[in-house]
Protein backbone atom coordinates (compact mmCIF):
# COMPACT_ATOMS: atom_id res chain seq x y z
CA UNK A 1 0.00 0.00 0.00
CA UNK A 2 2.73 2.43 1.03
CA UNK A 3 4.74 1.34 -1.99
CA UNK A 4 1.77 2.01 -4.21
CA UNK A 5 1.21 5.51 -2.85
CA UNK A 6 4.90 6.21 -3.29
CA UNK A 7 4.68 5.00 -6.85
CA UNK A 8 1.64 7.16 -7.66
CA UNK A 9 3.38 10.18 -6.12
CA UNK A 10 6.48 9.50 -8.18
CA UNK A 11 4.41 9.31 -11.37
CA UNK A 12 2.62 12.59 -10.69
CA UNK A 13 5.87 14.30 -9.73
CA UNK A 14 7.55 13.14 -12.95
CA UNK A 15 4.55 14.23 -14.98
CA UNK A 16 4.80 17.61 -13.26
CA UNK A 17 8.48 17.89 -14.19
CA UNK A 18 7.67 17.07 -17.83
CA UNK A 19 4.91 19.70 -17.88
CA UNK A 20 7.23 22.28 -16.44
CA UNK A 21 10.04 21.45 -18.83
CA UNK A 22 7.84 21.64 -21.95
CA UNK A 23 5.24 24.14 -20.82
CA UNK A 24 7.22 26.75 -18.92
CA UNK A 25 9.10 28.12 -21.97
CA UNK A 26 5.75 28.49 -23.76
CA UNK A 27 4.30 30.32 -20.77
CA UNK A 28 7.39 32.50 -20.50
CA UNK A 29 7.21 33.48 -24.17
CA UNK A 30 3.56 34.52 -23.94
CA UNK A 31 4.11 36.26 -20.60
CA UNK A 32 7.12 38.25 -21.85
CA UNK A 33 5.20 39.38 -24.90
CA UNK A 34 2.49 40.82 -22.65
CA UNK A 35 4.64 42.38 -19.92
CA UNK A 36 5.42 46.11 -19.70
CA UNK A 37 9.01 46.85 -20.82
CA UNK A 38 10.25 47.87 -17.39
CA UNK A 39 9.05 44.59 -15.95
CA UNK A 40 10.81 42.56 -18.67
CA UNK A 41 14.26 43.91 -17.93
CA UNK A 42 14.21 43.93 -14.14
CA UNK A 43 16.82 41.75 -12.45
CA UNK A 44 14.34 39.72 -10.41
CA UNK A 45 11.80 38.42 -12.93
CA UNK A 46 8.10 38.40 -12.16
CA UNK A 47 6.22 35.20 -12.87
CA UNK A 48 2.91 36.91 -13.50
CA UNK A 49 1.94 40.38 -14.59
CA UNK A 50 -1.05 42.51 -13.63
CA UNK A 51 -0.36 45.00 -16.39
CA UNK A 52 -0.65 42.82 -19.46
CA UNK A 53 -0.94 44.79 -22.68
CA UNK A 54 -0.47 44.33 -26.42
CA UNK A 55 2.04 47.14 -27.03
CA UNK A 56 4.72 44.67 -28.14
CA UNK A 57 2.39 43.27 -30.79
CA UNK A 58 1.53 46.76 -31.96
CA UNK A 59 5.23 47.62 -32.30
CA UNK A 60 5.79 44.38 -34.15
CA UNK A 61 3.15 45.14 -36.75
CA UNK A 62 3.73 48.87 -37.15
CA UNK A 63 7.47 49.35 -36.75
CA UNK A 64 8.81 46.28 -38.50
CA UNK A 65 8.11 44.41 -41.71
CA UNK A 66 6.71 41.48 -39.77
CA UNK A 67 3.42 41.52 -41.64
CA UNK A 68 5.22 41.33 -44.99
CA UNK A 69 7.27 38.36 -43.82
CA UNK A 70 4.16 36.73 -42.43
CA UNK A 71 2.26 37.10 -45.72
CA UNK A 72 5.30 35.81 -47.63
CA UNK A 73 5.51 32.76 -45.40
CA UNK A 74 1.80 32.06 -45.78
CA UNK A 75 2.02 32.44 -49.57
CA UNK A 76 5.05 30.19 -49.92
CA UNK A 77 3.88 27.53 -47.48
CA UNK A 78 0.34 27.57 -48.87
CA UNK A 79 1.44 27.27 -52.51
CA UNK A 80 3.93 24.53 -51.67
CA UNK A 81 1.16 22.64 -49.88
CA UNK A 82 -1.27 22.84 -52.82
CA UNK A 83 1.41 21.88 -55.32
CA UNK A 84 2.54 18.96 -53.16
CA UNK A 85 -0.99 17.59 -52.91
CA UNK A 86 -1.42 17.78 -56.69
CA UNK A 87 1.91 16.19 -57.58
CA UNK A 88 1.80 13.58 -54.81
CA UNK A 89 -1.78 12.50 -55.56
CA UNK A 90 -0.92 12.02 -59.26
CA UNK A 91 2.24 10.11 -58.42
CA UNK A 92 0.70 7.94 -55.73
CA UNK A 93 -2.24 7.13 -57.97
CA UNK A 94 0.07 6.25 -60.84
CA UNK A 95 2.17 4.01 -58.67
CA UNK A 96 -0.73 2.12 -57.10
CA UNK A 97 -3.03 1.76 -60.11
CA UNK A 98 -0.74 1.08 -63.05
CA UNK A 99 1.83 -1.62 -63.60
CA UNK A 100 4.98 -0.48 -65.29
CA UNK A 101 8.70 -1.08 -65.25
CA UNK A 102 10.70 0.67 -62.56
CA UNK A 103 7.73 1.28 -60.30
CA UNK A 104 9.42 -0.08 -57.18
CA UNK A 105 12.71 1.60 -58.10
CA UNK A 106 11.03 5.00 -58.14
CA UNK A 107 9.40 4.43 -54.75
CA UNK A 108 12.71 3.24 -53.29
CA UNK A 109 14.71 6.14 -54.71
CA UNK A 110 12.25 8.58 -53.18
CA UNK A 111 13.01 7.21 -49.70
CA UNK A 112 16.74 7.14 -50.43
CA UNK A 113 16.70 10.94 -50.84
CA UNK A 114 16.26 11.16 -47.07
CA UNK A 115 19.95 10.30 -46.82
CA UNK A 116 20.72 13.79 -48.10
CA UNK A 117 20.48 16.38 -45.36
CA UNK A 118 19.55 19.93 -46.41
CA UNK A 119 23.09 21.15 -45.77
CA UNK A 120 24.43 18.67 -48.35
CA UNK A 121 22.00 19.90 -50.99
CA UNK A 122 22.10 23.62 -50.38
CA UNK A 123 25.39 24.43 -52.15
CA UNK A 124 24.61 22.86 -55.54
CA UNK A 125 20.96 23.83 -55.13
CA UNK A 126 21.98 27.47 -54.90
CA UNK A 127 24.17 27.24 -58.02
CA UNK A 128 21.36 25.52 -59.90
CA UNK A 129 18.80 28.12 -58.87
CA UNK A 130 21.13 30.90 -59.93
CA UNK A 131 21.66 29.35 -63.34
CA UNK A 132 17.92 29.08 -63.99
CA UNK A 133 17.21 32.54 -62.59
CA UNK A 134 15.09 31.52 -59.62
CA UNK A 135 17.18 33.39 -57.04
CA UNK A 136 15.17 35.99 -55.16
CA UNK A 137 11.85 34.50 -56.13
CA UNK A 138 9.20 32.66 -54.20
CA UNK A 139 8.81 30.15 -57.02
CA UNK A 140 12.24 28.69 -56.28
CA UNK A 141 11.31 28.21 -52.63
CA UNK A 142 7.90 26.73 -53.45
CA UNK A 143 9.44 24.18 -55.81
CA UNK A 144 12.06 23.19 -53.26
CA UNK A 145 9.66 22.73 -50.35
CA UNK A 146 7.37 20.71 -52.59
CA UNK A 147 10.28 18.49 -53.54
CA UNK A 148 11.50 18.00 -49.98
CA UNK A 149 8.10 16.87 -48.79
CA UNK A 150 7.35 14.71 -51.85
CA UNK A 151 9.02 11.48 -50.70
CA UNK A 152 7.03 11.39 -47.47
CA UNK A 153 3.83 12.59 -49.15
CA UNK A 154 4.03 9.97 -51.86
CA UNK A 155 4.62 7.14 -49.43
CA UNK A 156 1.84 8.31 -47.17
CA UNK A 157 -0.70 8.60 -50.00
CA UNK A 158 0.46 5.36 -51.55
CA UNK A 159 -0.41 3.44 -48.42
CA UNK A 160 -3.83 5.11 -48.36
CA UNK A 161 -4.52 4.43 -52.03
CA UNK A 162 -3.48 0.80 -51.64
CA UNK A 163 -6.14 0.33 -49.00
CA UNK A 164 -8.93 1.61 -51.28
CA UNK A 165 -10.45 -1.25 -53.29
CA UNK A 166 -10.18 -0.96 -57.05
CA UNK A 167 -13.83 -1.97 -57.41
CA UNK A 168 -14.95 1.41 -56.07
CA UNK A 169 -13.52 3.42 -58.92
CA UNK A 170 -14.39 0.74 -61.46
CA UNK A 171 -17.98 1.03 -60.32
CA UNK A 172 -17.85 4.79 -60.73
CA UNK A 173 -16.36 4.43 -64.19
CA UNK A 174 -18.99 1.90 -65.23
CA UNK A 175 -21.58 4.44 -64.13
CA UNK A 176 -20.10 6.82 -66.67
CA UNK A 177 -17.55 8.81 -64.68
CA UNK A 178 -14.26 9.49 -66.40
CA UNK A 179 -11.14 8.36 -64.59
CA UNK A 180 -10.15 11.86 -63.37
CA UNK A 181 -13.69 12.31 -62.07
CA UNK A 182 -13.59 8.95 -60.34
CA UNK A 183 -10.29 9.87 -58.69
CA UNK A 184 -11.46 13.31 -57.62
CA UNK A 185 -14.85 12.19 -56.33
CA UNK A 186 -14.14 8.72 -54.95
CA UNK A 187 -10.44 8.22 -54.23
CA UNK A 188 -9.34 11.58 -52.84
CA UNK A 189 -12.24 11.87 -50.37
CA UNK A 190 -11.53 8.34 -49.12
CA UNK A 191 -7.85 9.16 -48.69
CA UNK A 192 -8.66 12.49 -47.03
CA UNK A 193 -6.85 11.77 -43.73
CA UNK A 194 -3.73 11.07 -45.76
CA UNK A 195 -4.19 14.23 -47.82
CA UNK A 196 -4.60 16.26 -44.63
CA UNK A 197 -1.51 14.73 -43.05
CA UNK A 198 0.48 15.43 -46.21
CA UNK A 199 -0.64 19.03 -46.42
CA UNK A 200 0.18 19.72 -42.80
CA UNK A 201 3.55 18.06 -43.09
CA UNK A 202 4.38 20.17 -46.14
CA UNK A 203 3.10 23.33 -44.55
CA UNK A 204 5.30 22.83 -41.50
CA UNK A 205 8.36 21.99 -43.61
CA UNK A 206 7.88 25.22 -45.56
CA UNK A 207 6.93 27.29 -42.53
CA UNK A 208 10.03 26.25 -40.55
CA UNK A 209 12.72 26.26 -43.19
CA UNK A 210 15.53 28.69 -42.65
CA UNK A 211 18.46 27.42 -44.73
CA UNK A 212 17.00 27.50 -48.25
CA UNK A 213 15.18 30.77 -47.70
CA UNK A 214 18.43 32.26 -46.40
CA UNK A 215 20.54 31.42 -49.44
CA UNK A 216 17.82 32.03 -52.02
CA UNK A 217 16.18 35.24 -50.82
CA UNK A 218 18.10 38.48 -50.48
CA UNK A 219 15.45 41.15 -51.04
CA UNK A 220 13.85 42.26 -47.78
CA UNK A 221 10.31 42.41 -49.16
CA UNK A 222 10.53 38.75 -50.22
CA UNK A 223 11.87 37.27 -46.98
CA UNK A 224 9.96 34.59 -45.14
CA UNK A 225 9.54 34.63 -41.36
CA UNK A 226 12.61 32.67 -40.16
CA UNK A 227 14.98 34.82 -42.23
CA UNK A 228 13.16 38.07 -41.53
CA UNK A 229 13.06 37.45 -37.80
CA UNK A 230 16.73 36.53 -37.64
CA UNK A 231 17.65 39.79 -39.36
CA UNK A 232 15.26 41.73 -37.17
CA UNK A 233 16.79 40.18 -34.07
CA UNK A 234 20.34 40.89 -35.11
CA UNK A 235 19.87 44.38 -36.50
CA UNK A 236 18.51 46.09 -33.39
CA UNK A 237 19.10 46.30 -29.68
CA UNK A 238 16.92 43.41 -28.65
CA UNK A 239 13.40 44.45 -27.77
CA UNK A 240 12.55 41.23 -25.94
CA UNK A 241 8.85 41.98 -25.67
CA UNK A 242 8.58 42.43 -29.41
CA UNK A 243 10.77 39.42 -30.21
CA UNK A 244 8.61 37.21 -28.00
CA UNK A 245 5.49 38.64 -29.61
CA UNK A 246 6.94 37.61 -32.96
CA UNK A 247 7.59 34.15 -31.52
CA UNK A 248 3.98 33.82 -30.44
CA UNK A 249 2.73 34.96 -33.85
CA UNK A 250 4.93 32.44 -35.70
CA UNK A 251 3.96 29.64 -33.36
CA UNK A 252 0.19 30.01 -33.78
CA UNK A 253 -0.14 28.72 -37.38
CA UNK A 254 2.30 25.87 -36.70
CA UNK A 255 0.42 25.02 -33.51
CA UNK A 256 -2.96 24.98 -35.25
CA UNK A 257 -1.65 22.68 -37.96
CA UNK A 258 0.18 20.52 -35.48
CA UNK A 259 -2.80 19.93 -33.24
CA UNK A 260 -4.75 18.90 -36.32
CA UNK A 261 -2.12 16.41 -37.49
CA UNK A 262 -1.16 14.96 -34.10
CA UNK A 263 -3.03 11.71 -34.46
CA UNK A 264 -1.52 10.97 -37.86
CA UNK A 265 1.98 11.60 -36.60
CA UNK A 266 2.43 8.24 -34.97
CA UNK A 267 1.12 6.26 -37.92
CA UNK A 268 3.28 8.22 -40.34
CA UNK A 269 6.34 7.88 -38.16
CA UNK A 270 7.65 4.88 -40.04
CA UNK A 271 7.55 6.66 -43.38
CA UNK A 272 9.71 9.48 -42.10
CA UNK A 273 6.87 11.84 -41.26
CA UNK A 274 9.03 13.60 -38.78
CA UNK A 275 12.35 14.63 -40.05
CA UNK A 276 14.91 16.85 -38.43
CA UNK B 1 -38.41 3.88 -80.10
CA UNK B 2 -35.83 1.20 -80.54
CA UNK B 3 -34.46 3.10 -83.50
CA UNK B 4 -33.63 6.13 -81.37
CA UNK B 5 -31.98 3.99 -78.73
CA UNK B 6 -29.82 2.32 -81.30
CA UNK B 7 -28.97 5.62 -82.88
CA UNK B 8 -28.03 7.10 -79.55
CA UNK B 9 -26.04 4.05 -78.70
CA UNK B 10 -24.30 4.15 -82.02
CA UNK B 11 -23.39 7.77 -81.52
CA UNK B 12 -21.99 7.16 -78.09
CA UNK B 13 -19.97 4.27 -79.33
CA UNK B 14 -18.54 6.37 -82.12
CA UNK B 15 -17.19 8.93 -79.67
CA UNK B 16 -13.92 7.25 -78.63
CA UNK B 17 -12.94 6.90 -82.27
CA UNK B 18 -13.11 10.68 -82.63
CA UNK B 19 -10.51 11.16 -79.89
CA UNK B 20 -6.84 11.31 -80.79
CA UNK B 21 -5.02 8.02 -80.48
CA UNK B 22 -5.15 6.83 -76.92
CA UNK B 23 -2.06 6.58 -74.78
CA UNK B 24 -1.48 2.91 -73.89
CA UNK B 25 -2.74 2.13 -70.41
CA UNK B 26 0.61 1.36 -68.78
CA UNK B 27 2.10 4.62 -70.03
CA UNK B 28 -0.20 6.49 -67.70
CA UNK B 29 1.98 5.30 -64.83
CA UNK B 30 4.94 7.18 -66.29
CA UNK B 31 2.86 10.23 -67.15
CA UNK B 32 1.44 10.52 -63.64
CA UNK B 33 4.80 10.02 -61.99
CA UNK B 34 6.61 12.44 -64.29
CA UNK B 35 6.10 15.66 -62.27
CA UNK B 36 7.19 14.03 -59.01
CA UNK B 37 10.22 12.38 -60.60
CA UNK B 38 11.18 15.59 -62.41
CA UNK B 39 11.13 17.55 -59.14
CA UNK B 40 13.08 14.99 -57.13
CA UNK B 41 15.66 14.52 -59.86
CA UNK B 42 15.96 18.24 -60.58
CA UNK B 43 16.06 19.57 -57.03
CA UNK B 44 17.67 16.72 -55.07
CA UNK B 45 19.42 14.06 -57.15
CA UNK B 46 20.91 16.27 -59.86
CA UNK B 47 22.26 18.83 -57.35
CA UNK B 48 23.82 16.03 -55.29
CA UNK B 49 25.52 14.58 -58.35
CA UNK B 50 26.56 18.06 -59.46
CA UNK B 51 27.95 18.72 -55.99
CA UNK B 52 30.11 15.62 -56.31
CA UNK B 53 31.37 16.95 -59.65
CA UNK B 54 32.24 20.47 -58.42
CA UNK B 55 34.01 19.04 -55.37
CA UNK B 56 36.86 18.35 -57.82
CA UNK B 57 36.97 21.99 -58.87
CA UNK B 58 38.07 25.31 -57.46
CA UNK B 59 34.85 27.24 -57.86
CA UNK B 60 33.76 30.68 -56.74
CA UNK B 61 30.19 31.14 -55.50
CA UNK B 62 29.37 34.08 -57.79
CA UNK B 63 32.09 34.48 -60.38
CA UNK B 64 32.21 32.08 -63.29
CA UNK B 65 35.56 30.63 -62.26
CA UNK B 66 35.76 26.88 -62.29
CA UNK B 67 39.05 25.04 -62.56
CA UNK B 68 39.63 21.33 -62.33
CA UNK B 69 41.84 20.63 -59.31
CA UNK B 70 41.35 16.89 -58.95
CA UNK B 71 41.50 15.76 -55.34
CA UNK B 72 43.06 18.99 -54.06
CA UNK B 73 39.99 20.02 -52.08
CA UNK B 74 39.92 16.70 -50.27
CA UNK B 75 43.69 16.73 -49.70
CA UNK B 76 43.43 20.25 -48.27
CA UNK B 77 41.08 19.04 -45.54
CA UNK B 78 43.46 16.23 -44.54
CA UNK B 79 45.79 18.80 -42.97
CA UNK B 80 43.15 21.41 -42.15
CA UNK B 81 43.49 20.81 -38.40
CA UNK B 82 41.88 24.03 -37.15
CA UNK B 83 39.11 23.84 -39.70
CA UNK B 84 38.05 20.39 -40.75
CA UNK B 85 39.37 18.22 -37.92
CA UNK B 86 38.22 20.61 -35.24
CA UNK B 87 34.76 20.76 -36.84
CA UNK B 88 34.63 17.00 -36.99
CA UNK B 89 35.55 16.81 -33.30
CA UNK B 90 32.99 19.47 -32.27
CA UNK B 91 30.35 17.83 -34.45
CA UNK B 92 31.03 14.47 -32.86
CA UNK B 93 30.72 15.93 -29.36
CA UNK B 94 27.50 17.66 -30.36
CA UNK B 95 25.97 14.60 -32.01
CA UNK B 96 26.90 12.14 -29.23
CA UNK B 97 25.98 14.61 -26.50
CA UNK B 98 22.55 15.48 -27.85
CA UNK B 99 21.66 11.96 -28.96
CA UNK B 100 22.56 10.49 -25.57
CA UNK B 101 20.59 13.12 -23.68
CA UNK B 102 17.63 12.88 -26.07
CA UNK B 103 17.45 9.13 -25.61
CA UNK B 104 17.70 9.32 -21.81
CA UNK B 105 15.17 12.14 -21.44
CA UNK B 106 12.93 10.78 -24.21
CA UNK B 107 12.71 7.22 -22.89
CA UNK B 108 12.22 8.45 -19.32
CA UNK B 109 9.39 10.73 -20.43
CA UNK B 110 7.83 7.94 -22.51
CA UNK B 111 7.88 5.62 -19.47
CA UNK B 112 6.02 8.22 -17.41
CA UNK B 113 3.55 8.97 -20.21
CA UNK B 114 2.85 5.25 -20.60
CA UNK B 115 1.50 5.08 -17.02
CA UNK B 116 -2.13 5.91 -16.30
CA UNK B 117 -2.72 9.20 -14.52
CA UNK B 118 -5.19 12.05 -14.57
CA UNK B 119 -4.43 14.55 -17.33
CA UNK B 120 -2.28 12.15 -19.33
CA UNK B 121 -3.64 13.26 -22.70
CA UNK B 122 -2.83 16.86 -21.90
CA UNK B 123 0.73 16.08 -20.80
CA UNK B 124 1.29 13.95 -23.91
CA UNK B 125 0.22 16.84 -26.12
CA UNK B 126 2.37 19.28 -24.19
CA UNK B 127 5.40 17.02 -24.58
CA UNK B 128 5.23 17.38 -28.35
CA UNK B 129 5.28 21.16 -28.06
CA UNK B 130 9.07 21.70 -28.10
CA UNK B 131 9.27 19.61 -31.26
CA UNK B 132 6.59 21.42 -33.26
CA UNK B 133 7.93 24.84 -32.37
CA UNK B 134 9.53 26.42 -35.47
CA UNK B 135 13.33 26.48 -35.17
CA UNK B 136 13.53 30.25 -35.27
CA UNK B 137 11.15 30.44 -32.30
CA UNK B 138 13.14 27.82 -30.37
CA UNK B 139 16.23 29.93 -30.94
CA UNK B 140 14.87 33.33 -29.90
CA UNK B 141 13.00 31.80 -26.95
CA UNK B 142 16.05 29.93 -25.68
CA UNK B 143 18.30 32.94 -26.13
CA UNK B 144 15.86 34.79 -23.90
CA UNK B 145 15.53 32.04 -21.28
CA UNK B 146 19.31 31.50 -21.18
CA UNK B 147 20.15 35.22 -21.35
CA UNK B 148 23.28 35.91 -19.32
CA UNK B 149 22.11 39.08 -17.63
CA UNK B 150 18.35 38.82 -17.11
CA UNK B 151 17.52 35.28 -18.24
CA UNK B 152 15.04 33.39 -16.09
CA UNK B 153 17.02 30.12 -16.11
CA UNK B 154 20.04 31.87 -14.66
CA UNK B 155 17.86 33.56 -12.06
CA UNK B 156 16.12 30.34 -11.05
CA UNK B 157 19.37 28.37 -10.75
CA UNK B 158 21.38 31.04 -8.97
CA UNK B 159 18.63 31.77 -6.48
CA UNK B 160 18.19 28.10 -5.59
CA UNK B 161 20.82 25.42 -6.07
CA UNK B 162 23.80 26.99 -7.83
CA UNK B 163 26.15 29.19 -5.85
CA UNK B 164 28.56 30.31 -8.57
CA UNK B 165 27.60 32.74 -11.31
CA UNK B 166 26.49 30.90 -14.45
CA UNK B 167 27.53 32.05 -17.90
CA UNK B 168 25.71 30.25 -20.71
CA UNK B 169 27.30 32.16 -23.56
CA UNK B 170 31.05 31.78 -23.16
CA UNK B 171 33.67 29.87 -25.14
CA UNK B 172 33.82 27.12 -22.51
CA UNK B 173 30.09 26.71 -22.00
CA UNK B 174 28.43 27.46 -25.33
CA UNK B 175 28.63 23.84 -26.50
CA UNK B 176 26.91 22.68 -23.32
CA UNK B 177 24.19 25.31 -23.75
CA UNK B 178 23.80 24.28 -27.39
CA UNK B 179 23.44 20.60 -26.42
CA UNK B 180 20.83 21.41 -23.76
CA UNK B 181 18.79 23.53 -26.16
CA UNK B 182 18.95 20.90 -28.92
CA UNK B 183 17.95 18.18 -26.50
CA UNK B 184 14.97 20.21 -25.36
CA UNK B 185 13.63 20.69 -28.84
CA UNK B 186 14.34 17.21 -30.27
CA UNK B 187 13.66 14.75 -27.42
CA UNK B 188 9.91 14.49 -28.27
CA UNK B 189 10.94 12.58 -31.40
CA UNK B 190 12.24 9.83 -29.09
CA UNK B 191 9.06 10.01 -27.02
CA UNK B 192 6.82 9.55 -30.07
CA UNK B 193 8.76 6.53 -31.28
CA UNK B 194 9.21 4.69 -28.01
CA UNK B 195 5.79 5.49 -26.57
CA UNK B 196 4.07 4.08 -29.65
CA UNK B 197 6.03 0.86 -29.17
CA UNK B 198 5.42 0.70 -25.40
CA UNK B 199 1.69 0.84 -25.97
CA UNK B 200 1.87 -2.41 -27.92
CA UNK B 201 3.66 -4.39 -25.18
CA UNK B 202 1.46 -7.24 -24.00
CA UNK B 203 0.20 -6.37 -20.47
CA UNK B 204 0.40 -10.05 -19.58
CA UNK B 205 4.19 -9.79 -19.66
CA UNK B 206 4.01 -7.29 -16.83
CA UNK B 207 1.45 -9.34 -14.95
CA UNK B 208 3.68 -12.41 -15.20
CA UNK B 209 6.69 -10.44 -14.01
CA UNK B 210 4.66 -9.12 -11.08
CA UNK B 211 3.61 -12.63 -10.11
CA UNK B 212 7.27 -13.59 -10.15
CA UNK B 213 7.89 -10.80 -7.68
CA UNK B 214 9.69 -8.33 -9.94
CA UNK B 215 9.62 -4.72 -8.71
CA UNK B 216 9.09 -1.70 -10.95
CA UNK B 217 12.78 -1.36 -11.81
CA UNK B 218 13.24 -5.03 -12.65
CA UNK B 219 10.09 -4.94 -14.80
CA UNK B 220 11.57 -1.94 -16.61
CA UNK B 221 14.88 -3.73 -17.13
CA UNK B 222 13.59 -7.17 -18.05
CA UNK B 223 10.31 -6.42 -19.82
CA UNK B 224 10.14 -2.85 -21.17
CA UNK B 225 13.69 -2.33 -22.38
CA UNK B 226 13.99 -5.61 -24.31
CA UNK B 227 10.67 -4.81 -25.97
CA UNK B 228 11.61 -1.30 -27.10
CA UNK B 229 15.10 -2.32 -28.19
CA UNK B 230 14.30 -2.62 -31.86
CA UNK B 231 12.57 0.75 -32.01
CA UNK B 232 15.45 2.36 -30.11
CA UNK B 233 17.78 0.89 -32.73
CA UNK B 234 16.02 2.92 -35.43
CA UNK B 235 15.52 6.02 -33.29
CA UNK B 236 19.21 6.24 -32.33
CA UNK B 237 20.24 5.80 -35.96
CA UNK B 238 17.87 8.51 -37.22
CA UNK B 239 18.65 10.90 -34.39
CA UNK B 240 22.38 10.52 -34.95
CA UNK B 241 22.02 11.16 -38.68
CA UNK B 242 19.87 14.23 -38.08
CA UNK B 243 22.06 15.68 -35.34
CA UNK B 244 25.30 15.09 -37.24
CA UNK B 245 23.95 17.11 -40.17
CA UNK B 246 22.01 19.67 -38.11
CA UNK B 247 22.47 23.18 -39.37
CA UNK B 248 19.74 25.69 -38.61
CA UNK B 249 19.40 25.48 -34.84
CA UNK B 250 23.19 25.70 -34.30
CA UNK B 251 23.70 28.45 -36.83
CA UNK B 252 20.87 30.59 -35.51
CA UNK B 253 21.59 30.01 -31.83
CA UNK B 254 25.33 30.55 -31.80
CA UNK B 255 26.99 29.59 -35.08
CA UNK B 256 26.59 32.94 -36.80
CA UNK B 257 27.68 35.02 -33.83
CA UNK B 258 30.94 35.78 -32.05
CA UNK B 259 31.00 32.37 -30.34
CA UNK B 260 30.47 30.64 -33.67
CA UNK B 261 33.88 28.99 -33.81
CA UNK B 262 33.14 27.09 -30.58
CA UNK B 263 30.12 25.34 -32.07
CA UNK B 264 31.46 25.08 -35.61
CA UNK B 265 30.35 21.59 -36.49
CA UNK B 266 30.80 20.19 -40.01
CA UNK B 267 27.50 21.58 -41.39
CA UNK B 268 28.38 25.02 -40.05
CA UNK B 269 31.88 24.75 -41.51
CA UNK B 270 30.38 23.74 -44.87
CA UNK B 271 28.10 26.77 -44.87
CA UNK B 272 30.94 29.12 -43.87
CA UNK B 273 33.25 27.74 -46.58
CA UNK B 274 30.54 27.98 -49.27
CA UNK B 275 28.74 31.20 -48.48
CA UNK B 276 31.20 32.99 -46.19
CA UNK B 277 34.47 32.33 -48.00
CA UNK B 278 32.58 31.71 -51.26
CA UNK B 279 34.64 28.59 -52.01
CA UNK B 280 31.88 26.45 -53.39
CA UNK B 281 34.21 23.67 -54.51
CA UNK B 282 35.44 23.21 -50.95
CA UNK B 283 31.91 23.34 -49.60
CA UNK B 284 30.89 20.65 -52.06
CA UNK B 285 33.85 18.52 -51.01
CA UNK B 286 32.76 18.88 -47.37
CA UNK B 287 29.21 17.84 -48.29
CA UNK B 288 30.57 14.76 -50.01
CA UNK B 289 32.77 13.92 -47.04
CA UNK B 290 29.81 14.28 -44.69
CA UNK B 291 27.71 12.00 -46.86
CA UNK B 292 30.42 9.35 -46.96
CA UNK B 293 30.87 9.55 -43.21
CA UNK B 294 27.16 9.06 -42.71
CA UNK B 295 27.10 6.11 -45.08
CA UNK B 296 30.07 4.58 -43.25
CA UNK B 297 28.37 5.21 -39.92
CA UNK B 298 25.17 3.54 -41.05
CA UNK B 299 27.07 0.51 -42.35
CA UNK B 300 29.11 0.21 -39.15
CA UNK B 301 26.06 0.70 -36.97
CA UNK B 302 24.20 -2.10 -38.72
CA UNK B 303 27.21 -4.42 -38.47
CA UNK B 304 27.70 -3.74 -34.78
CA UNK B 305 24.16 -3.86 -33.55
CA UNK B 306 21.96 -5.65 -35.99
CA UNK B 307 23.43 -9.13 -35.56
CA UNK B 308 21.58 -10.01 -32.40
CA UNK B 309 18.42 -8.13 -33.28
CA UNK B 310 15.42 -9.70 -34.82
CA UNK B 311 14.12 -6.63 -36.56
Amino acid sequence: MVAQIAQRTAIYLSAGVICLMCGFPLYWMVLTSLKPDAEIIQAVPTFFTWQAHLDAYQRLFTQTRFLTYFINSITVAGSATLLTILVAVLAAYGITRFRFRGREAVAGTMLFTYMFAPIMIVVPFYILMRSVGLVNSHLGLILSYTTFSLPFSMWMLRSFFQSIPLELEEAAMIDGASRPRAVALIIVPLALPGVIAVSIFTFIVAWNDYLFARVLIGADQLKTLPVGIQDLYESTVTDWGMVMAAGVMITIPALVFFVAVQRYLVSGWGAGAIKG
Amino acid sequence: MSMTTTAAYGERKALPALRPRRIPEHWWGYVLLAPAVALVVGIILYPVAYSFWISFHAKHAYMPIQNWVGLDNYIFFLTDYDGFWRSLWLGTIYAFGTVTLQIVVGVAAALVLNETFIGRGFVRGLTLFPYMLPTIVVVILMRWLFNDSIGVVKYLLESTIVTRAIVWFAPETIMVTMILVSTWTFFPFVVIGTLARMQTIDPELYAAAKVDGAGILRRLWHVTLPQIRSVLFVVVLLRFMFMFTKFDVIWLFAGAGGLGSYVRTLPIYTFVKSFGELQVGMGAALSTIMFMMLAAFVALYFRLFKRDENL
